[in-house]
């Protein structure tokens, strides 16, 4: 049998890109990562940058167009979760730089919209747009099983 | 009209989640199924009926269609529809499903004899759903379509 250890757990997931399937994004894969022994506070920073994420695809990379698909891609790797969202790329969407913090947009360097890459960057441990071979935006987001000390809160 | 953003929007919305075979999976599915059953306005006892039947189907999978094999994958296909929730529940058939196996009606004292009280999965699947129908799926597995209506 070729089976894999646990430590290389992987699933996929396609969705509809409309707003509200980020609601059954965030349960798939809440589900999946509570099997791999995310603790259930790390579970809630996950299930709220998913849907961000989830969110971002939907209305920026697929420009919220109808019949659009959005992917996520979860696999668990030296004990780390590792979490891709993909859209259908109808618009580039890789921000410059980043993300401007709350202070900054406060004092008005930057739009007031756009927390999502920012709450998402605060939130897991490693947060990043990846190349992708084809079409389409990959956001890659990593959840640590065990945080370093300097990550635990 | 030809712009894409005016086009009628589909009827018929699918999630498809494609899974390990490994036991304990099956919660992703049923998290993910009933996810959408609540959205869709499943009553909860429904949803709990429709859970149950996914978590037979997906451990059916992942036991007797893909022999455990981690690596093999379980697709499970949801189908929302204004009236009803279709499901597909896909393995890769390491293993053919006898069609014998599709349509069982055990005994509860039979099973008092057996020292594996199992085999009730199928019978359970059948008195939980509307609808449930086992074909080959386009992989060459074993596939069950199983359909929940949607009463208002």
């Amino acid at each position: 049998m070729s089976t894999p250890s646990p430590t290389q757990m992987s699933m996929e997931l396609t969705l509809p890109s409309e707003l509200g399937y980020e609601v059954i994004a965030r349960d798939a894969v809440a589900a999946f990562a509570r099997r791999l022994g995310i603790s259930p506070d790390r579970l809630e920073d996950l299930k709220t940058a998913l849907s961000e994420a989830c969110i971002n695809a939907i209305e920026h990379g697929n420009l919220l167009k109808p019949g659009l698909r959005v992917q996520i891609f979860c696999r668990f790797e030296e004990e780390q979760l590792i979490i891709e969202v993909v859209d259908q790329g109808v618009n580039a969407f890789a921000p410059k730089g980043e993300p401007l913090s709350i202070t900054e947009k406060i004092a008005g360097l930057g739009s007031l919209r756009g927390m999502g890459l920012m709450l998402i960057s605060q939130l897991c441990d490693e947060a990043g747009f990846v190349p992708r071979h084809g079409t389409g935006n990959c956001f890659r987001f990593a959840f640590y099983r065990r945080p370093t000390p300097a990550l635990q809160r | 009209m030809s712009d894409d953003t005016t086009r009628r929007e589909p009827v018929e919305k699918v999630i498809e989640l494609r899974l390990p075979s490994k036991l304990g999976y099956e919660r992703v599915a049923m998290d993910t199924a009933s996810s959408l059953a609540r959205r869709m306005g499943f009553h909860a006892d429904r949803v709990e009926s429709l859970k149950t039947a996914i978590s037979e189907a997906v451990t059916n999978a992942i036991e007797h269609g893909n022999q455990h094999d981690a690596a093999m994958k379980v697709v499970v296909l949801l189908t929302a529809r204004a009236d009803e929730l279709i499901v597909h529940v896909a393995d890769q058939g390491r293993k053919q499903l006898d069609q014998e196996c599709t349509t069982p009606e055990p005994k509860i004292e039979d099973a008092f004899e057996r020292e594996d009280k199992g085999g009730w999965g199928i019978w359970l699947i059948r008195e939980l759903m509307d609808e449930v129908e086992f074909t080959t799926a386009p992989s060459g597995g074993n596939q069950v379509r199983m359909v929940i209506h949607l009463e208002q």
